[in-house]
């Protein structure tokens, strides 16, 4: 009680000193949305969605914080001190429930693994099998276990392959000191056909042709706060929804959203990963049950592989933790991209 | 030499001197050794980067000036308030100088995250750990320079009659502010670190939030165009405190 009120107070005291609102919005309910990483076109929907008022016009006073380096989406929203999140991935999500944090996983954006595995057509490896004695990297918030998991399904032990923490450069892979590397679809993916000249220049290894599939960017909702404002948080679906679809068709006021927020970053660069973004938006069940939706199977295989791989010491309550009946109280027709 | 010293534009020039010899210095090495943009581009390309977005480049500077000065402004006063008030009352400072010596000794970025779950994407989340940076030194500094005053122009002061209040505005403070001003010289290099590294906790808009996106988007002349801006932040505090120290402690050069 002692902290809920000096954190009333001393948020009250950083909005007046930081932020003088002019006439604060009547009847607007104020929440934030934290986002997994800095801006990027890999959130252009969401950003679209405010800069057009979708988000007003249902009702919510939303402000976007920028993710980062330092920063767990996660915790932030189940401290409650953010309400809504773009956290790292179902994967995250059943850690987070695990740990018992009070967050639900109300939408899944990326309905496939977005990263593969790469690495150089011309190279030494060809195949899964290549890989033994060599070196690999990958982030070691997940993807390597993904990585564990497609070897183990080819009968390869983990420890034959050197898997390492990757950092942020592609360079080493570039440059040859590593042999396969992971990289998403939107980001990485492209930097490699860029420096390497083209995606013929890379052999890539999908997750799913091994059997396994790891949705992510999940959104989530802290637990007391989705309970107490379930209309809330139809809103802010319904409204994302908007979001997302208005920048599949117009991509370019997409990119332009988010190049107002950062305008340093590299135009051609987000200009390339909006497309990748939507495809993996639209890929599987959201194909024909419209964007975030939760497919079930496919958060149970992601669940499954984790419980198998030991990441998770015990099943989770899949149903408390992935609730879709906010999405599903907005029509399919308007959920559809 | 007397006009040197003495006419503003001629100090405008003798401190531009030395950067513009250095930005001479940046062209000329890339140029001459061919060294590969990736570790440093030319100067014209960093300032041309900064030029063709120039109002998000002024409005980084500002957010985040405001977030130092903020942060430096109370370190600076919670500084000074402590070493009077440490000065007077010895149980006090026993008390709280060990706990302020502690907080010095974990590293702010460990404060960085809960500092945002406590303050949200404000400027005040910045604003204290600025403040957390500055008001140490400050509290130091000060302290020794009150401590150092001779206690014999105490005792004079007191025997013409001069009350606590005049020995504190009349002689202990002024005697003092030198140090003081030592210490909110090196704060204002302090404040503005402890900005940028707010701004790495998922702020949208400052030079660290720049900087940050630069370093993860691998663009090496946004890197740059970061780092100048983020000079010219800590440099514009630098120069104020600065202004303001010749004008309070004018006897400063006599000494």
């Amino acid at each position: 009680m002692m902290t809920m009120q000096r954190r009333t107070l001393l948020a009250a005291g950083a909005a007046a000193l930081a932020a003088p609102r002019l006439g604060a919005a009547q009847g607007l309910l104020k929440a934030t949305l934290r986002l997994k990483w800095l801006p990027q076109t890999q959130f252009a929907g969401f950003y679209l969605a405010l800069e057009r008022g979708y988000y007003r016009e249902a009702g919510l006073d939303l402000t976007i914080n920028p993710g980062g380096p330092n920063l767990l989406t996660e915790n932030l929203v189940a401290s409650g001190g953010e309400q809504f999140g773009v956290s790292g991935g179902t994967d995250s999500v059943f850690s987070a429930r695990e740990k018992g944090l009070p967050l639900v996983c109300v939408g899944v954006t990326h309905q496939v693994t977005p990263f593969v595995f790469a690495a150089k057509a011309d190279g030494p490896v060809k195949t899964l099998e290549d890989l033994r004695g060599r070196k690999a990297t990958a982030w070691f918030t997940g993807a390597h276990l993904v990585l564990f998991g497609m070897l183990a399904s080819r009968g390869i032990a983990k420890d034959a392959v050197s898997i390492s923490p990757q950092q942020v450069s592609v360079t080493p892979f570039v440059n040859g000191e590593v042999d396969v590397i992971a990289a998403t679809w939107y980001n990485e993916l492209n930097v490699l056909k860029a420096r390497l000249g083209g995606v013929e220049k890379l052999k890539l290894f999908v997750a799913e042709d091994y059997g396994i599939t790891v949705p992510r960017d999940t959104v989530i909702v802290n637990e007391p706060f989705a309970q107490a404002n379930p209309r809330a948080v139809e809103a802010f679906l319904r409204a994302s929804i908007r979001g997302w679809k208005a920048s599949k068709a117009e991509p370019a006021a997409a990119l332009e959203a988010v190049m107002k927020i950062a305008p340093t970053i590299d135009r051609a660069h987000q200009t390339a990963m909006l497309p990748e973004c939507l495809r993996l938006m639209t890929a599987g069940a959201a194909a024909q049950q419209g964007l975030f939706t939760i497919d079930t199977t496919a958060v149970k295989k992601a669940h499954d592989f984790f419980v198998e791989q030991k990441v998770l010491a015990a099943p989770i309550d899949l149903a408390a933790a992935y609730q879709g009946q906010y999405l599903a109280a907005i029509p399919l027709a308007e959920r559809l991209a | 030499m007397r006009w040197l010293r003495a006419s503003g534009l001629a100090a405008l020039a003798r401190a531009a001197l030395p950067l513009l010899l250095l930005a001479a210095l940046w062209e000329a090495a890339v140029a001459l050794l061919h060294i590969s943009p990736f570790y440093l581009p030319p100067l014209r390309q960093v300032l041309g980067a900064m030029l063709a977005l120039w109002p998000a480049y002024q409005e980084a500077f500002l957010v985040t000036l405001g977030e130092a000065v903020v942060g430096f402004l109370a370190g600076a006063l919670v500084g000074i308030a402590s070493a009077c008030a440490f000065h007077h009352a010895r149980w006090l400072r026993d008390m709280l100088f060990p706990l302020f010596v502690a907080s010095q000794t974990v590293p702010v970025i460990a404060f960085g995250a809960i500092v945002v779950l406590w303050f949200g994407n404000t400027l005040l989340a910045k604003a204290a750990i600025a403040f957390y940076l500055t008001f140490f030194p400050v509290t130091v500094n000060a302290l020794a320079g009150i401590e150092a005053v001779d206690p014999r122009q105490v005792a004079l002061l007191r025997s013409f009659g001069a009350s606590r209040r005049d020995i504190w505005w009349k002689l202990l403070l002024p005697s003092a502010l030198p140090r003081i001003f030592t210490a909110l010289r090196l704060s204002a290099g302090l404040a503005l670190a402890g900005a940028i590294v707010g701004e790495w906790f998922g702020a949208s808009i400052g030079v660290g939030a720049m900087l940050l996106a630069a370093l993860f988007n691998e663009q090496v002349v946004a890197m740059w165009a970061a780092i100048l801006a983020a000079a010219g932040v800590g440099g514009t505090i630098f120069a104020a405190v600065a202004l303001l120290e010749g004008r309070l402690v004018f006897w400063r050069d006599e000494l």
